[in-house]
């Protein structure tokens, strides 16, 4: 598979980003990573913030590939998309996919879930990916990262 | 950790090896009619002792066969009235909390407390319920998700693990943390440790 294998199966949609949009994901990643340690906030929240982070890293690295993950298992898609874009390994992503299950249950089903702990790790594990994003984008679309 | 008393692993003791596997294969999953020929694979035993012991099954109500067209299929019997107390011992046993115990005995090292929670350990699981696990040491979500990983697929359902280091349990207990608190008086299944071991943990 490819990411333009996934095209042809409608997991994705063509898109043309431009360096505006990708300034404006990696500020999103910014923020996110700054407000997941807010203290205050519970761990579950916080899991959920430095979640979006990554998630949203993810996507920089997707639309300056050429593409979006379609509506369907929208987040699924463009964590996955991390091994056709970064060369992530099945065992990052898949560290990062736990997150995303956590996510469902800490955020929508059980208040509390979340340790301190696993909110820590996942914040890592999105500052991990947004300098793999960054990096991979200075060498790969130079054009996209405004100065 | 500490405890006399020893967790049941599997069943010889009351079970010869044939009725085990049988009984595993069919009580784990009671919702799912399971193939003769899928029965004879995955109990990797002798053709004839599979049919005899399926055969016995049904005629003691435990099990459930059914025959659609050249396919025989055999279910664990919800009508049977023991069926609770089977399933709940399958279950402890040579079921799920086997699969677990093994997956995450690379790491039990540092882990102090590991218990099954939730519908699960309540025994009111659906086919589709999740396992969740409550893992108290110091290890990682990381590492805890990787051991437990394998095991979402030959239990055909999704395993959760939470993880908390014991000092963080003990914080959030004392803070009356409802989650944490409504796991810890709730049914389980140990894995690692007992109750005796958790009570010193949250209390510590």
């Amino acid at each position: 598979m490819s990411l333009q294998g996934w095209l042809e199966n409608n997991w994705l949609v063509k898109h043309r980003t431009s360096a505006e949009e990708i300034a404006s994901l990696l500020a999103i990643v910014e923020r996110d990573l700054s407000n997941s340690q807010v203290a205050g906030l519970s761990p579950d929240w916080r899991l959920n913030i430095a979640y979006n982070a990554a998630l949203q890293a993810a996507g920089a690295a997707l639309a300056a590939a050429g593409f979006r993950a379609a509506r369907e298992q929208h987040h699924y898609r463009t964590i996955q998309s991390l091994a056709f874009t970064l060369g992530w390994t099945a065992e990052k992503i898949g560290q990062l996919d736990n997150f995303r299950k956590k996510r469902n249950i800490g955020g929508y089903e059980i208040a509390g879930l979340v340790s301190e702990q696993e909110a820590g790790e996942m914040r890592e594990l999105a500052l991990a990916l947004r300098d793999d994003v960054l990096a991979w984008l200075r060498k790969n679309h130079p054009k996209l990262l405004r100065r | 950790m500490g405890s006399t008393i020893p967790s049941p692993e599997t069943l010889p003791p009351l079970f010869g090896k044939t009725r085990q596997a049988l009984l595993a294969l069919l009580y784990t999953h009671p919702d799912e009619p399971r193939l003769q020929e899928q029965l004879i694979q995955s109990a990797a035993l002798g053709r004839g002792t599979v049919q005899r012991e399926l055969e016995f099954l049904v005629r003691a109500g435990i099990a459930r066969r059914t025959v659609q067209g050249r396919q025989v299929y055999f279910q664990a019997n919800p009508d049977c009235p023991i069926y609770p107390e089977l399933r709940s011992l399958i279950v402890k046993t040579a079921g799920v909390a086997d699969v677990l115990r093994a997956a995450l005995a690379p790491i039990a090292a540092r882990i102090r407390a590991a218990f099954i929670y939730g519908s699960v350990a309540r025994s009111e699981e659906r086919r589709a319920s999740d396992v969740d696990v409550m893992i108290i040491g110091e290890v990682t979500f990381a590492e805890a998700s990787r051991a437990l990983g394998s095991t979402q697929k030959t239990l055909a359902r999704e395993v959760n693990p939470s993880v908390y280091p014991p000092a963080e349990l003990r914080a959030k207990l004392a803070a009356k943390n409802h989650f944490l608190r409504t796991v810890i008086k709730g049914e389980k299944i140990f894995l690692i440790g007992d109750e005796r071991e958790l009570a010193r943990l949250a209390r510590k």
